[in-house]
């Protein structure tokens, strides 16, 4: 063979070899198939009510149709713009105005009641449902979406699977698996062993609150601090235990564990790079933080944000936030007793449980 | 000489395990977003400053953006720092005052000494709250990021707050197009690793925030460090202060168009960056301070990215050499097996980085262009060498730093 032509190959095939990565690469730059910026969301800030907000625009089409049905007494039914099916009722206090045959069965459509609207149990809704009153649903249910313009009450074992938003109060009766997004403009009631993500409301309750928790029992020159309100800081590289009753003004943060003891209040902000215990009756004016697991122990009064990175238990009596300064409670895994009042958000990334007290 | 070079070798294999943890950990470690559902809560007063020097064609961009972000409106003041503009920024700003009074406090600076950090400082008369947000002027802050950026400062611990940057003319050449995949991975996996593992998350300057009290308590902006960011970081680190990274608090930016305008940004990052390394990176490592120990190894191999450029450099050249010197053939081969394990392991780290990075963000043909980086970091490692070997002949004659602010390439409006 001719050594010309041999390093000629050699070099074309060196070449080639080079050049092959870079195929699929010009190929792209000159199709600039994903040469978009990345998807950033620049206008919905994530509020907990957005699908409740779109949802109420989608079904505004209905309006004339409820009218109708107002005015007749009788229901109606069609497609939407958008080729999904409904059914339109003045209200529905008997379950056989629905399409529904049997126990067990599925409801295809989406529904919307001018009025009060009572489901039928063992019934799974894979529709969106809009009530322009008061909702009850029946027990061993399963929802995609309600939007309630009064209260929404879910009978036993329910689930949901995508939102529910109630203008008036929310309540889940006991075992209720709410997987979804679950608002409130007034107050959210969950009885024992219902499962959550995120929650938001007014006022959020677990089981039975204590009567008098509305006014709180705290020092009356107690206030919500902001968490980054100016405060003395104190830094500790290890452990550190507050002493029961004792007060301290200022901002703690441990790098190791941090326990607070029965009745110490703080007039500042605590974090904890290791876990964290609240004793009984500790009070926080600021913020909550820590980075392992937290444990709030009965009837604490915390108004500032509380974020476990890893899990978080509150026990009975706990209330966070107030009417006034509502907070935000977070941590991948809460469980919360029976009992425990939250003023705003409880938001378990990854599962949240009510615990009943035997 | 081949001992320099087995110490360069070594130091490029800790980087290139560096490289790979931040990755793998980005993949399959447990991932800390601790701040990012706080979206109830009594919010504090904030302050967002908006460093403007000759920005006309973007100003009126983020100061529209900041008007109508959802944040209690009486919580929040914007104060542009107009720093010496001559261009048409003032009258922009004048404007927008005009139109939301109250909700805008301008700072006309026309005189001072150059630099963010020099007009920032000066800024501080005005600033009355204790939670500080600031952007660059090219910033387009999205409806929920105030909220997003302040909820950290609810953390006692937290003294500074860094958000995402997102390139917004991705599409417009080759440059953006790598500049986005080097954002994607700097910011998807490298930061983000640093606040999972709890190193070293650094301030970048813009869509960041500091504490007043933790800004004070170090001594405020350093106007004689040329990048006012990384020297926030390290002096907030020795304090005891934690630099929070919200991975999800994305903010669009726009990156350099032209080669002339990257060269010159990332000359100046390498020499405020080695600043920052000759002035901390010794007490970082062996002082007494607050930082852990984790974060003294992180901090001290993020402060010395900048030197890796020349010190690779000079690695290749002793490589070579070492091989053409023919008198240690073992050595000979051991130059040529690094030189090689460089080119296999250590590129390969960065560009495994990258593709996780771009796969986390659930884009994919992009990644194809990632045989192009080479192209990028080339001009990089010489950029940077140069920007070095600028800084030690500066030293030498004492010529002091001229301030280059990033050109612009949107249009005015």
């Amino acid at each position: 063979m001719n050594p010309f032509l041999a390093v000629a190959g050699l070099v074309l095939f060196v070449a080639v070899m080079f050049m092959l990565p870079l195929v699929p690469a010009l190929v792209e730059l000159k199709r600039k198939s994903d040469a978009l910026p990345l998807n950033v969301v620049q206008q919905n800030a994530g509020e907990i009510r957005h699908f409740a907000g779109s949802f109420r625009t989608y079904i505004q089409a209905l309006e004339p149709i409820l009218q109708r049905c107002v005015a007749s007494g009788e229901t109606a039914c069609g497609t939407l713009p958008d080729g999904v099916e409904y059914l339109a009722l003045d209200r529905c206090e008997d379950p056989r105005a629905l399409p529904i045959q049997q126990p067990g069965a599925i409801c295809p459509v989406t529904i919307a009641a001018a009025s009060d609207i009572v489901v039928p149990p063992e019934t799974t809704f894979v529709r969106d449902i809009y009530a322009g009153g008061r909702f009850r649903g029946g027990d061993n249910n399963s929802y995609r979406a309600i939007l309630g313009e009064k209260d929404v009450h879910l009978g036993s074992f329910s689930r949901l699977t995508r939102w529910v938003h109630a203008v008036g109060d929310f309540a889940a009766d006991p075992g209720c698996e709410l997987s979804g997004r679950v608002s409130s403009d007034s107050c959210i009631r969950l009885q024992g062993a219902c499962n959550f993500l995120r929650l938001n409301a007014p006022r959020i309750e677990t089981g039975r609150v204590r009567a008098n928790e509305d006014s709180i029992r705290s020092n009356p020159e107690d206030h919500a601090v902001e968490g980054s309100e100016t405060a003395q800081r104190f830094l500790y590289d290890g452990n550190f235990e507050v002493r029961a009753g004792e007060l301290i003004t200022g901002n703690i943060v441990a790098r190791g564990k941090l326990h607070i003891g029965s009745g110490a209040r703080i007039r500042g902000s605590v974090k904890s790079v290791g876990d964290m215990v609240l004793e009984a009756g500790a009070s926080v004016q600021g913020s909550v933080m820590s980075g392992k697991q937290m444990l709030i122990g009965p009837d604490c009064v915390i108004h500032g944000p509380i974020v476990a990175e890893h899990s978080l238990l509150m026990t009975i009596g706990t209330r966070c936030g107030s009417l006034s300064h509502p907070t935000t409670v977070s941590a991948p895994r809460i469980e919360v007793e029976e009992g425990v009042a939250v003023f705003g958000t409880l938001w378990a990334r990854e599962h949240g449980a009510v615990v009943t007290i035997p | 000489m081949i001992h320099v070079l087995y110490f360069i070798v070594f130091v490029i294999c800790v980087y290139t395990a560096r490289h790979y943890w931040f990755t793998l950990n980005r993949l399959f470690g447990f991932q800390r977003h601790p701040y990012i559902d706080i979206d109830t809560a009594s919010w504090p007063l904030v302050t967002v400053l908006v460093a403007a020097h000759n920005e006309e064609k973007v100003i009126s961009n983020i100061l529209s953006a900041l008007m109508t972000v959802k944040y209690p409106e009486d919580r929040m003041l914007v104060i542009p720092v107009n720093d010496r503009s001559t261009d048409g920024t003032r009258a922009i700003i004048d404007e927008f005052v005009t139109r939301f009074p109250g909700r805008i406090q301008p700072f006309h600076r026309a005189a001072g000494k150059g630099g963010k950090a020099a007009a920032l400082k000066d800024a501080m008369e005005l600033v009355k709250t204790e939670v500080i947000l600031i952007f660059d002027a090219d910033y387009i802050p999205g409806a929920g990021l105030i909220k997003q950026l302040v909820a950290p400062f609810f953390d006692p611990e937290v003294g500074g707050v860094m958000g995402r940057v997102v390139p917004l003319n991705v599409g417009t050449n080759l440059l953006t197009r790598l500049l986005d995949l080097e954002r994607t991975g700097g910011y998807q996996v490298d930061q983000q690793a640093r606040m999972n593992l709890r190193l070293v998350p650094q301030h970048g300057g813009t869509v960041a925030g500091v504490r007043l009290s933790a800004l004070r308590e170090i001594g405020g902006w350093n106007d004689n460090s040329l990048t006012e960011d990384t020297d926030l970081t390290y002096r907030l680190l020795l304090a005891g202060w934690k630099t929070a990274y919200q991975n999800r608090s994305e903010c669009y930016e726009e990156v350099p168009e032209t080669w002339a305008v990257r060269i010159k940004q990332i000359m100046r990052w390498a020499k405020g960056h080695n600043q920052a390394m000759v002035t901390y990176g010794l007490r970082l490592l062996l002082g007494k301070h607050r930082a852990t120990l984790r974060e003294r190894i992180d901090g001290a191999l993020l402060l010395g990215v900048y030197v890796m450029a020349p010190v690779t450099l000079l690695g290749w050249a002793l490589a070579l050499a070492v091989f053409f010197q023919g008198l240690a053939p073992l050595h000979g081969v051991i130059a040529l097996f690094s030189l090689t394990a460089y080119a296999a392991l250590g590129n390969l780290a960065a560009f495994f980085e990258i593709a996780a990075a771009a796969r986390l963000d659930g884009t994919r043909p992009r990644i194809c262009l990632l045989p192009f980086l080479i192209l990028g970091f080339a001009v990089s490692i010489f950029s940077v060498s140069r920007a070095a070997l600028s800084q030690v002949s500066d030293l030498v004659t004492g010529a002091e730093f001229h301030w280059d602010k990033t050109e612009r390439f949107r249009k005015v409006l």
